[in-house]
């Protein structure tokens, strides 16, 4: 019983993982109808330039916000390049692949700059593990279920609170009739990548110190993201915190009572189950065509 | 103050306008009616920058604005309350307003007093103002066309465009749409209304065009051609 | 054609040429490749869907061969049907659920599908031997063991007939459907071709193409393991499906060999930086001459140009490029994506501007007007009675009610109009009559059946056929293809019947062709068949799609908005077309604005506003009506 609450600990914090990567995807849809292939790599990219950071000195809490704003350049970038002149020509098929380009020459260049080899994380925080109700609960795991809860709620009120927050949600709304107001969509379809990317940059400096840090981290991560944005229907923010949740404790269960190799399965399996049997997602609305 | 000299529009394929020249002076109410399909709405956008037109010169204040982007043309003072309302379906109503005022607390436009603004739309609509925290997206079609047109005030604008503000609306509120439009015009404010309704139109207006397979067959001030049978065969036909 | 027997007959020589294996094995690869990129091309060129697990599948095939030789020590041609049949049921276990989605969504769907079969290939030990592989030596033919040069006959020669399998797919009826369901999807539906039975059967076959591939290239490597069907081998092949050139058998190729030399070339790093600094001087030089001839601008050519010099300068750097071959990849696809989205094949081809009517002369058959004769009368209806009833139809969507208690009964033989002020729900009424919105409450019968809840493509087989406010043409075949799509449902042939060339599909395919013409000539269009649709000027394009819509046979023709946006010459062209449409005796029902065409033409007339039927009759006495002038024109205002 005390592992499988253990185990349920663990799910929670790569599960709120899991979900601010899906947030970072919802973050792009809801504005230009686009998503990042390459998110997980860009979860890699903030983990390793932490990283680099904390090995050169820097102390991790002020690598936080550092990683924060290369992960908003990373962004704007893969947007620049990658969507933007896709959009332009109206084609889904350029956005998909040159996001998945960029996210291969992402990782090649991490492998090239950190190596192939999976590194050590410092951790911030004491590795004893502490004790609630009954069950270990490693400080990183609390810190990174805060973590994720306080960049999520971060964006939640810049959403509402600020003019410009207010001027993408506009923008999710509805595209032409934003414009029309004098917001320049162009540049919200921008910020929202540079925001999806640093999320998920900060995300993946939150969870180095629990896994493994390597120039693969990000592939399979990023997939299965993807299935908690799927689940939360690609528009609501509870959505995918359960889902998210709910993939996690999955996914470390399978682990330990199946067998690691299997544990990226359930995931996967999920993807699959939900676009098959209600691809709006469980909390998503269908949209209904107009011809 | 708006300028429309030989416009051509369309989309792809399909050319909508052949060729429509119009002039809104400062401080006067301008229609623009004819039947589904004439080309009315296909001038609006063409006018707040939605489309590109293909051809022809629109200027707004002397400077030309055909080709910009309508965030651009936004920002110049020309405000489009587009067909269909397009509110910001999620955001409350009071949040709607505010986004009409955007250029204003970006440093766009002049800022002025935008919570005095605020207050006064509320004032103007009533029905805004019971529903100021409701979600836009959960308001009747009336209530949503009140709040596209307060919106579009909202931004201080030198001239409004107004896209069949009585569509799909209830005879009722088509009244007090109208009445509405009276009242902004007694305010002195400049305005480009298109409808599908020729006759309330027509009514309220100071002048008007009408635009008939992407051509103005006939324009005139709007008492004349309140009464003029050119409207009604542009309508339904007959008389050709 | 003679081109490829030449090419085909050189690669045959090549061993005899060349007795160095490593090149006959390069090559061989090169072919196995082509043989599922020929199937991949399928789904990604033709149907435009974006597939992330064809190395998965790729695996499949592979495994299949290597299981069964290995546990049942199973002979050749036992192993290839296997490696076909188990890939392609694997393709549609992914199809089924997956197909129900469409771009980034099936994207995913399907990475997530090759991530989970990596990772059972990699698990199940018990029958894959897991990470340590499984060795393949090569096959037993007719009791002797296949050297090289003829394993790499036994390549060429499978190579050879899916290539002639797979263009004769796509020149069939099933290759018309594969590019409709792509150019759109609604105007596929509503012909008949179902877009999602399609783009399964599509992937299905691709699938099949890819398990004939992993099963040779089993043979031909020798040995096996779980971590080669990756997604960087996804990508790959998706690479060389775009870099080569979609919906081309030479494009499939050529990216095939693309993929296979170029990761031995960016081995040499002395080769590398001789050919990517030959390469950005002549980027350099064409960027000058295209710019001096106006052909483009600096800020088009600025990004090409740079990048070939870093790259260049990149490489001179480099002590090594074999670890940046990824980042080669991917900046590849990056390039191909935005400035060759043909390809290279596409590319040349439009160099040497081949001209866009395919070239084949039709001529239309003397007996042209028997065209649509022939379907009327092969409907065998009476006539009389009514063909149509939809009783107090109701179509809500969330608080707003499109259509409110209608009731509508159309008579046979007559043209009714449908008219409105914008927003009285015309277009919805269309839109519920095929199946495309489902009622929220109320009846349709059609020829005593009820059209609730029946797919669109259904509902258009049973004879209700429609054109659209908004052209849905398929751009991208010629006139003639789109009505032929039209005429899907007349093949009785299968898959079978168009690999093999059979006499039934080559009747049905004659026959399809005899009546497209004869209905092109029906609506004037017989000397623009081979024309894309997409070239063809606004007027032509309308008429084209009535032409489609007949195709169906249908006893019920929805016109939508047919006059929008034609001249007044195409419109009395387009009257008189609906009066020879209702002569032969198809029912119509047509959506109009413009009013001379709708009293000119029509015998009944229903008028909506507001979603509700506020008068009916005919068209002078709607006409004159009180409450439908007032419905346009508005009350006098208070």
């Amino acid at each position: 019983m005390e592992i499988l609450l253990q185990l349920v600990y663990s799910g929670i914090a790569l599960g709120m993982i899991y979900a601010v990567i899906a947030f970072g995807y919802q973050l792009t849809f809801q504005t230009s109808d686009t998503l990042n292939f390459g998110q997980g790599d860009a979860l890699m990219l903030g983990a390793m330039v932490g990283l680099t950071l904390v090995n050169h000195g820097v102390n991790y809490w002020v690598m936080l916000p550092l990683v924060i704003v290369f992960g908003m350049l990373q962004g704007a970038v893969v947007e620049r390049i990658g969507v933007q002149p896709a959009i332009k020509i109206k084609s889904e098929f350029g956005w998909i692949m040159s996001t998945i380009a960029l996210g291969i020459i992402f990782k090649n260049v991490a492998e090239n700059v950190w190596g192939r080899d999976d590194l050590k994380f410092p951790s911030p925080l004491p590795e004893a593990p502490m004790q609630f109700l009954g069950a270990n609960v490693l400080p990183m795991e609390v810190l990174v279920v805060v973590g994720a809860v306080l960049m999520m709620l971060g964006v939640e009120f810049f959403n509402r609170k600020t003019i410009y927050g207010k001027a993408v949600v506009a923008t999710f709304n509805d595209r032409d009739a934003a414009k029309l107001m004098g917001i320049n969509t162009g540049l919200v379809i921008t910020f929202s990548y540079a925001l999806s990317s640093a999320t998920a940059g900060f995300a993946g400096a939150l969870i180095a110190p629990l896994t493994l840090t390597g120039a693969t981290m990000g592939s399979v991560l990023g997939l299965k993201a993807f299935a908690v944005a799927i689940i939360g229907g690609l528009t609501s923010g509870l959505g995918i915190i359960v889902g998210g949740i709910i993939l996690g404790i999955a996914e470390t269960t399978t682990g330990f009572y199946i067998s690691t190799g299997y544990k990226d399965v359930p995931g996967l399996v999920l993807l699959l189950m939900v676009l098959a049997l209600k691809p709006a997602g469980l909390f998503g609305k269908t949209a209904i065509k107009k011809v | 103050m708006l300028s429309i000299k030989n416009l051509e529009a369309g989309y792809g394929k399909v050319q909508v306008l052949h060729g429509i020249s119009m002039e809104v002076p400062k401080g006067k109410v301008v229609t623009l009616i004819g039947s589904n399909g004439a080309g009315k709405t296909t001038t609006m956008r063409a006018i707040s920058g939605m489309i590109s037109p293909t051809a022809g010169e629109i200027s707004l204040n002397g400077k030309r604005t055909d080709g910009m982007e309508s965030f651009t043309i936004a920002k110049l003072g020309l405000a489009h309350s587009p067909e269909g309302r397009r509110v910001f379906a999620t955001m409350s109503v009071t949040d709607n307003l505010i986004l009409g005022a955007f250029p204003r607390l970006t440093g766009s436009r002049p800022k002025g007093d935008v919570q005095g603004d605020l207050e006064r739309a509320m004032e103007l609509f009533p029905r805004l103002k019971e529903r100021r925290n409701q979600l836009a997206g959960t308001l009747s079609g009336g209530e949503q066309q009140m709040l596209a047109m307060a919106r579009a005030v909202m931004l201080n604008p030198e001239i409004v465009l107004l896209d069949e503000p009585s569509m799909g609306l209830a005879p009722i509120l088509v009244e007090e749409v109208f009445r509405i439009i009276a009242d902004l015009k007694s305010r002195g404010v400049t305005m480009l209304l298109v409808e599908q309704f020729a006759a309330a139109a027509l009514k309220v207006a100071d002048y008007g065009y009408v635009l008939e397979n992407g051509r103005i067959s006939v324009h005139g001030n709007a008492a004349q051609l309140q009464n003029d049978p050119a409207v009604k065969a542009a309508y339904l036909g007959g008389g050709h | 054609m003679l081109s490829l027997v030449v090419f085909l007959a050189l690669l045959a020589a090549a061993p005899l040429y060349t007795s160095n294996p490593y090149y006959i094995h390069m090559i061989g690869t090169i072919m196995i490749y082509a043989i599922l990129l020929f199937g991949l091309d399928i789904v990604v060129g033709y149907t435009g869907q974006v597939s992330l697990g064809h190395a998965g599948l790729f695996g499949v095939g592979s495994y299949t061969a290597g299981v069964m030789f290995m546990k049942l020590g199973a002979p050749l041609w036992l192993i290839i049907p296997a490696s076909v049949c188990v890939t392609a049921a694997f393709g549609a276990l992914l199809a089924l659920p997956a197909l129900r989605v469409t771009g980034p969504y099936l994207a995913m769907v399907t990475l997530a599908f090759g991530t989970i079969i990596q990772i059972l290939i990699n698990e199940m030990t018990f029958l894959t031997e897991g990470p340590l592989g499984i060795k393949v030596p090569k096959p037993d033919l007719f009791g002797a063991k296949l050297t090289e040069h003829e394993f790499y006959w036994l390549v060429l020669a499978l190579m050879a007939l899916s290539l002639v399998v797979v263009d004769r797919i796509l020149r069939s009826q099933l290759g018309r459907a594969f590019e409709a369901l792509r150019g759109s999807p609604v105007a596929s539906d509503c012909m008949g071709v179902s877009v999602y039975r399609y783009k399964v059967y599509a992937f299905v076959i691709s699938a099949g193409f890819a398990g004939l591939s992993g099963c040779l290239y089993a043979y031909s490597e020798q040995y096996i393991s779980p971590n080669t069907y990756n997604f960087e081998l996804t990508v790959l092949f998706l690479l060389a499906v775009i870099m080569g050139g979609r919906k081309t058998r030479s494009g499939a190729m050529l990216g095939a060999a693309i993929i296979v030399i170029l990761p031995k070339l960016l081995d040499d790093l002395e080769m590398f930086r001789q050919v990517s600094s030959v390469l950005a001087v002549l980027m350099l030089v064409g960027a000058i001459v295209a710019i001096a001839k106006k052909i483009t601008t600096p800020r088009a050519m600025a990004i090409p140009v740079v990048g070939t010099l870093a790259l260049a300068a990149f490489s001179f750097w480099l002590q090594s490029i074999t670890d940046w071959r990824l980042s080669i990849f991917g900046l590849m696809i990056l390039f191909v994506v935005y400035y060759l989205q043909d390809g290279i094949v596409g590319f040349f081809r439009k160099l040497t501007s081949r001209k866009t009517s395919r070239g084949e002369a039709y001529h239309a058959p003397s007996d042209a007007k028997d065209a649509i004769t022939v379907a009327a009368s092969a409907s065998g209806k009476e006539v009389g009675g009514e063909l149509l009833i939809a009783k107090s139809v109701l179509m809500q969507f969330g608080g707003l009610k499109a259509l409110n208690d209608v009731d509508l009964r159309i008579q046979r033989g007559t043209i009714h109009g449908l008219i409105g002020p914008n927003g009285s729900g015309k277009s919805t009424m269309m839109n519920v009559l095929t199946g495309i919105y489902v009622p929220t409450a109320g009846s349709i019968e059609f020829c005593g059946r009820s059209v609730v809840e029946r797919s669109s493509a259904d509902i258009a087989l049973s004879g209700i056929a429609r054109t659209f406010q908004n052209v849905q043409l398929f751009g991208e075949m010629t006139a003639l293809q789109n009505v032929q799509v039209g005429l899907h449902h007349t093949f009785n042939s299968n898959l079978l019947d168009v690999a093999l060339n059979t006499p039934r599909y080559q009747r049905e395919d004659e026959s399809a062709i005899a009546r497209g013409m004869g209905l092109l000539n029906f609506v004037g269009l017989a000397d623009l068949a081979g024309e894309e649709a997409r070239n063809l000027p606004y007027g032509k394009q309308r008429l084209l799609e009535i032409a489609r819509a007949l195709a169906l046979d249908p006893q019920l023709l929805l016109l939508d908005e047919p006059a929008a946006g034609l001249t007044a010459p195409d419109i009395k062209e387009l009257i008189a077309i609906i009066r020879k449409i209702r002569d032969h005796g198809i029912t119509v029902i047509l959506i109009e604005h413009h009013m001379d065409v709708v009293m000119n033409v029509c015998d009944a007339v229903s008028v909506l506003d507001f979603g509700q039927k506020i008068a009916e009759g005919k068209p002078a006495e709607v006409q004159a009506n009180e409450k439908v002038i007032e419905a346009y024109l508005g009350a006098p205002a208070a």
